[in-house]
């Protein structure tokens, strides 16, 4: 218990006076004569005794009441929370609102936001003039205190639902930092949750816990804002097969679903954008829903021409969190990428070439075409001699692969640099042929990741450890299941004094690299340390390893076609994005623009220019859900991309907090929980000045007043009858 | 102002005059039994004559009126009795107690006593005075001539009621010194133990006496009309008692009634006329109502 005026406690003191008058002055009683005393002398005892305790409950009637006065003058205040600050300081306000996307959760027409918004406007309301107010987000931009309290209103009212919030204990660390900073005022922190357990995870907690022990002055109010009973259906993250089709490829997708507090089975529906901004509905199905409230939606299409595709897979029905409803997908349809193989000897080139571009599914060579999914082809590979290699227009190509080459002359090596540095890529694959001599010097050694030392005989396996280059990530899902040491390296190119902007992708087991890569202007040169076109058994020699082997060499294929991708180029890039991650593109040589437009799903479009020479557009502007196009060059123009962002997979994860073993694990004489806007008003009354007494004071002084008044009447004014 | 003119207003000789004071046991005794009657100077006073009707006794008929108007005339009598009457007055501190009151107890009681004593001279009934304290004061022997009112009333004039009061023992000594079966009219407040007074008053009634009991009080005494925190003082014995007065009324006046209650119980028991009076009525209705009353009794 506190007291606002404490000084007018002193006036308990005048309960001196009617002591003193009781004591002192008593009153003196009227002389009379009376001859009848024999009546008033029978009873004379009892009448003392009632007439002692009468002046006596007067006395402590009349003491009450000046102690009551002043007690209640002094201004006496509950102060049960225990959540004391600085008396009479001026106050700083954080008012933290948790505006991520789960917070459009609707219940009673309103979302939680609304809701938080509304709470929060009303606790503006009440505060007084000059406080100093902060409105902390969950968006990334910093905060601060706002001018006056009109300003925070209107930036509570401004506020936007945030598809990529910052972890919720980040804010209200800043928050806190925000109030710590006014020294002299009273520090408090208001934080409108929903109490949602993936924000409040244990290392939330902890952190808070930790922000508040180093800020002890601070006080933190948490205003549930939050609904028990969770009623959604959410649709989980697409998943494609391949962001990249090649012609007659078909678009697989497999929606997750999930389902929670409702009972009716969904209908969900899938959408392609056309080129008039119609979305055009191309299936819909109703999923049927395990007892754990999990489903799978499935849809194929087919056709697709080359270009950029877009659409969205909708639910049917509608629920109180829209959000999560709706998830964007792009694809992109593009050609197969032409690559050129050289070889001394076409046989040279035929492993790399069967593996690019299998001719089991070249129509031309088997007479007939095949089903729609086995049809696609990535490569359409080119097998050239070296002698014939100076006149060809590389240009033509997107990759250009070296098999197993002898000393070239400068031409076809100047040939081959002059195209790697416009872009293009070219590979090296080592063997028997190289010399050290002819290729240590001279333009070679502008592609060559180093000087070339020798032909290692050291029995080896090509053993990639780290598989996340993007010359090898497709290998990343099979990394465990791909037997390395069953395609053993017999021999293989060591290299000496490697140049300083070679990185070398993988090692062989003996940890000797085996792939080297190396920037050359705009494009790269990949140098594989071995062969890959001796057949099994070379005349005279052994074979440089057995990746080629035609009995079990199915890592060989992928392998060939991520190097040949990478070179290319033409690799799948992840197209569908959440919301808030930086988006890269990379452009292909003949896409590269200096700006281009970006189109975003509300139908604003931005102006951007890309730095020159550089062949990634980098898009952080992805708050909005949704699809986002790319073009440069009008409306025939050279650049047509696109990209989706869809919605945080844990928005959907509504579970909530237990309130009480949350309140419990934050220090208790800090933090309090509201569940309403009262509880807020009660919090901040107490918190602030404490629960005043004063109203039911004064009527128990009006009581006693009264009684007194009453019985002082009954003993000393009694009706004569 | 003489003492007869002070106590004995015109207006109050007026209200009484038509009125009589009858002993009812003295005359009672007479109506019995003419020719046994064991006192002497009775007279029978004629009143009226009324015609005779059947069932009157013939022994009423009056003879000569018959002789002169050949009618038959009843003679009706009127009673009258030698009644000596003694009004006793208490001479204790206590009667000379007034509280915002025009008369003193003592006053009131000279102011009945003479309108009584108008009374039976006007009767000639002889009429004498007692005056007591702790014991007989004064006496002045009963006469029935005119002169008698002023001489008790200048001696009750002169009168100062200051001394301690013992009733029981002065009616003792009352009882002992009537002779006589006669009228005693006595006026107290009573202040004294009920037992002894009763007591002494069984006695007097015993002795053939007529007893009328003029309980004469204040009428502070009655109402206790006083607020707040108050310290009595008894007159007599200076004893003082505080009390809260507010509080206290109820009690005290239900000991008043008590008190009252025992000697209207206890007179009526032995026979005597007991009234109860305070300062604040008007003695000559009050005495009016009372001998109205007491006629009809009779």
């Amino acid at each position: 218990m506190g007291f606002l005026t404490p000084a007018l406690l002193a006036g308990a003191a005048l309960i001196a006076v009617p002591i003193a008058l009781h004591l002192v002055m008593r009153r003196q009683p009227r002389q009379l004569k009376f001859p009848a005393l024999q009546f008033v002398r029978k009873r004379q005892e009892a009448n003392r005794r009632r007439l002692n305790f009468r002046h006596l409950l007067l006395l402590a009637l009349r003491c009450a009441l000046i102690a009551g006065f002043a007690f209640a003058l002094a201004r006496p205040t509950l102060k049960g929370s225990g959540l004391r600050g600085k008396e009479g300081a001026p106050l700083a306000v954080s008012l933290v609102v948790d505006n991520s996307l789960r917070m459009q959760y609707v219940h009673e027409n309103q979302t939680r936001q609304e809701q938080a918004t509304k709470m929060a406007q009303g606790l503006l309301s009440k505060l007084p003039a000059g406080t100093e107010v902060a409105i902390v987000d969950l968006s990334r931009a910093a905060s601060g205190f706002v001018v006056d309290l009109s300003t925070a209103e209107s930036r509570l009212r401004n506020l936007t639902p945030e598809s990529k919030p910052r972890p919720l204990e980040d804010a209200v660390r800043e928050a806190i930092e925000l109030v710590t900073d006014r020294v002299d005022s009273r520090q408090e922190v208001f934080l409108f949750t929903d109490l949602n357990r993936t924000a409040w995870n244990e290392s939330a907690v902890a952190a808070i816990n930790e922000t508040l022990a180093s800020a002890p002055e601070v006080r933190l109010y948490l205003v549930d804002v939050g609904v028990d009973e969770i009623r959604n259906m959410s649709l989980g993250p697409l998943q494609l097969r391949q962001q990249t089709l090649r012609p007659g490829e078909p678009l697989r997708l497999e929606v997750p679903l999930e389902v929670v507090g409702l009972s009716e089975a969904p209908l969900v529906a899938l959408y392609l954008e056309g080129s008039t901004d119609q979305s055009v509905k191309r299936g819909q199905q109703i999923v049927e829903i395990t007892p754990e409230g999990l489903g799978q939606a499935t849809f194929e299409l087919g056709d697709f021409p080359l270009g950029t595709h877009q659409g969205y897979v909708q639910l049917a029905a509608s629920d109180p969190l829209a959000v999560d409803n709706t998830r964007y997908f792009t694809v992109e349809v593009r050609p197969p990428a032409k690559v050129l193989l050289l070889g001394k000897e076409p046989r040279d080139t035929l492993f790399l070439r069967e593996a690019l571009s299998p001719s089991s599914l070249d129509p031309s060579v088997m007479g007939q075409s095949l089903p729609a999914d086995q049809a696609s082809v990535q490569f359409h590979s080119a097998s050239e001699r070296f002698a014939d290699g100076a006149k060809l227009t590389l240009g033509d190509y997107a990759a250009v692969c070296l098999l197993d080459p002898p000393p070239l002359s400068d031409e076809l090596w100047q040939a081959l640099a002059d195209y790697a540095s416009e872009g293009g890529g070219v590979g090296l694959f080592l063997g028997e042929r190289a010399r050290a001599s002819g290729f240590n010097e001279g333009t070679a050694a502008q592609l060559l990741p180093g000087q070339l030392k020798r032909k290692s005989r050291y029995q080896t396996y090509f053993r990639p450890q780290r598989l996340d280059h993007p010359s090898l990530a497709a290998l990343r899902p099979y990394a465990e299941s791909i037997p390395w040491q069953a395609y053993p390296v017999f021999r293989f190119w060591e290299f000496d004094e490697l140049s300083g902007d070679t990185y070398v992708v993988a090692r062989f087991a003996n940890n000797k690299p085996a792939l080297l890569l190396r920037s050359v202007g705009q494009g790269r040169a990949l140098t594989f340390a071995t062969a890959v076109s001796d057949p099994p058994n070379p005349n005279g020699r052994e074979p440089w390893n057995l990746l080629t082997a035609p009995d079990a060499a199915w890592p060989f294929v992928p392998l060939m076609n991520q190097f040949i991708g990478y070179l290319a180029q033409s690799d799948s890039e992840p197209l569908t994005f959440e919301a808030g991650e930086t988006v890269s593109l990379h452009l292909p040589p003949k896409e590269r623009v200096s700006s281009f437009v970006l189109y975003q799903p509300d139908g604003q479009s931005l102006r951007r220019t890309l730095p020159p020479g550089d062949d990634t557009i980098r898009i952080s502007t992805t708050r909005n859900l949704g699809n986002y196009r790319v073009s440069s060059g009008g409306a025939t123009g050279q650049l047509k991309r696109g990209f989706s962002v869809n919605v945080p997979e844990n928005v959907s994860h509504l579970q909530r907090v237990d309130s009480d073993s949350l309140i419990e694990a934050l220090p208790a004489e800090q933090v309090r929980l509201a569940r309403a806007l009262e509880d807020v008003e009660r919090y901040v009354d107490i918190g602030r000045s404490g629960q005043e007494m004063f109203p039911w004071l004064i009527t128990l002084v009006a009581l006693v007043w009264g009684t007194e008044h009453l019985l002082a009447n009954r003993f000393y004014r009694g009706t004569v009858s | 102002m003489t003492a007869v003119e002070k106590y004995l207003k015109p207006e109050v000789i007026r209200q009484i005059s038509r009125l009589d004071l009858r002993a009812q046991f003295i005359v009672k005794g007479f109506l019995q039994g003419l020719h046994a009657s064991p006192l002497q100077g009775f007279s029978v006073e004629f009143s009226e004559h009324r015609k005779y009707a059947p069932g009157d006794n013939p022994d009423d008929i009056d003879w000569l009126v018959y002789a002169k108007t050949d009618k038959y005339y009843i003679k009706k009598f009127e009673a009258e009795t030698n009644l000596t009457g003694y009004l006793v007055m208490d001479l204790s501190a206590s009667m000379a107690y007034s509280y915002e009151q025009e008369l003193t107890k003592f006053e009131y009681s000279i102011c009945l006593a003479a309108a009584l004593c108008y009374l039976m001279i006007h009767q000639n009934d002889p009429v004498g005075l007692i005056t007591f304290g702790e014991k007989i004061a004064d006496c002045l022997a009963p006469k029935s001539k005119r002169a008698q009112i002023g001489n008790i009333l200048s001696l009750l004039a002169k009168l100062e009621p200051r001394e301690k009061t013992n009733i029981g023992n002065s009616l003792n000594q009352l009882a002992a010194m009537l002779k006589h079966s006669s009228l005693v009219m006595l006026f107290s407040d009573l202040l004294a133990e009920p037992e002894e007074v009763i007591a002494s008053l069984r006695r007097l009634r015993h002795g053939g006496h007529d007893v009328i009991l003029f309980h004469v009080l204040d009428q502070a005494e009655v109402s206790f009309p006083f607020e707040g925190l108050v310290e009595l003082e008894d007159p007599e014995t200076s004893e003082t008692i505080e009390v809260d007065a507010d509080a206290y009324r109820s009690e005290y006046l239900e000991e008043i009634d008590q008190f009252r209650t025992l000697y209207v119980r206890e007179c009526r028991q032995s026979g005597i006329d007991y009234v109860p009076l305070d300062t604040s009525m008007q003695f000559d209705r009050a005495l009016t109502e009372y001998l109205i009353n007491r006629r009809n009794w009779g």
